[in-house]
């Protein structure tokens, strides 16, 4: 029988996962299958998923779940195996290698922050700070008819609102980097500009929410910022 | 850690003080976290769209053009209130941070995305699940300009 693969615990893990149901259209009880001086945290599947929300919603207690527990390596989402033996045999192959990654993020949970502005305010501090833009823009609602205007003028606040978009971006990373031992930092989607995820020790986890609440305050209402966490630490497994 | 273990999980759901949402974490969910290569991946479709929403880049006419236009629409007089600064801390460009976004006119991508996600299209059978699905970023994105336009020209 097929397993779904959800992570990687230590033998040491209380694996107390509940009364968790798994994944797929037939879900099964979430179990832990030893594997040397590892748990592979898995449940049965049949051969053919077509995963759906609910999926993505159990693969992430699970995790939650199991951090409660102690260290472990989340698997990214979607990964089968065709049998345990499979399982057993991957996990003791790099054996050495998960362990390592155990000790590195134990104590460590990853916080994830997002972060997107306000843009008729970018806008406004773009035209009221570039004399070059503010120009541009009160020619064209002057009814200049220059099908150039618009061009140049969405070109010029295209490279302000890039340019400082990066720079809270990075002001921001700054700020919030000394609470983590490590970051990744990654292209941002959508409307956001900061894509952040940090790996913040838990004795130091009052001190960052403590700095991202200041940030938040600090920023005001031109900047919506979205944190999650503490979440499994998706980002820093290697 | 307050886990509260019923339900959707905590820190998608709503994890206690955070405006996490399972749309925010869904990248690290699907993009990031161990992957072990005999592994097999299950079909992600209909899952896998939503990868698509990030790297679309800032440098085209299109967005040059909502760029002016919605600077032309603009009203300046309003908003000074709130200026989104951060002075201490904002220093040169530095590592890529967030690179190649336009905000608002890759909304409806984000959008359509959002929505496959959340699967409100699809009727989807568990609606207990839909209440979190509400305070994902549809509602969020932000189309103003047309909206301004209108009132100022009642002014």
């Amino acid at each position: 029988m097929a397993l779904y693969v959800y992570a990687i615990t230590g033998k040491d893990h209380p694996l107390a996962v509940g009364d968790v149901t798994g994944v797929g259209a037939d879900p099964s009880p979430v179990r832990a299958l030893a594997c040397g001086p590892l748990y592979a945290v898995v449940s049965d599947v049949s051969e053919e998923i077509r995963p759906k929300r609910r999926d993505l919603l159990i693969h992430q207690e699970v995790q939650e779940r199991l951090m409660e527990g102690g260290p472990v390596l989340p698997l990214q989402f979607g990964y089968t195996a065709v049998d345990e033996e499979v399982v057993e045999q991957a996990l003791r192959k790099d054996a050495e290698g998960y362990l390592a990654n155990l000790e590195r993020l134990d104590g460590c949970a990853e916080y994830h922050v997002r972060a997107s502005r306000n843009e008729e305010e970018l806008l406004r501090q773009i035209l009221r700070e570039t004399p070059e833009t503010r120009e541009l823009n009160d020619r064209i609602r002057a009814g200049d008819p220059d099908p150039q205007l618009p061009l140049t003028l969405g070109r010029a606040v295209a490279a302000q609102v890039q340019e400082r978009q990066d720079a809270l971006a990075a002001g921001l990373t700054d700020a919030l980097v000394p609470y983590a031992r490590e970051h990744d930092v990654r292209p941002a989607s959508g409307d956001d500009f900061l894509n952040l995820s940090l790996l913040v020790p838990d004795d130091r986890r009052e001190e960052f929410l403590t700095a991202h609440a200041g940030l938040v305050r600090q920023l005001g209402d031109g900047v919506e910022f979205r944190l999650s966490g503490p979440l499994p630490p998706y980002s820093f497994v290697r | 850690m307050t886990m509260v273990p019923q339900g959707g999980g905590s820190a998608v759901g709503r994890g206690g003080g955070s405006s996490g949402t399972l749309y925010d974490v869904l990248e690290l969910i699907l993009d990031r976290g161990l992957v072990i290569d005999v592994f097999v991946r299950v079909s992600l479709v209909g899952i896998e769209i939503l990868k698509i929403d990030a790297r679309i880049v800032v440098a085209s006419v299109d967005t040059y053009l909502r760029f002016a236009e919605a600077c032309n629409r603009l009203d300046l007089e309003s908003g000074r209130k709130a200026p989104a600064q951060l002075p201490e801390v904002v220093g040169g460009m530095m590592e890529g941070g967030a690179h190649g976004k336009s905000k608002g006119a890759l909304s409806g991508a984000v959008d359509a995305v959002t929505e496959s996600l959340t699967g409100k299209s699809r009727g989807d059978e568990e609606p207990d699940e839909e209440e979190e699905a509400e305070e994902e970023p549809a509602p969020r994105r932000r189309r103003p300009p047309a909206r301004r336009a209108a009132r100022r020209e009642k002014e």
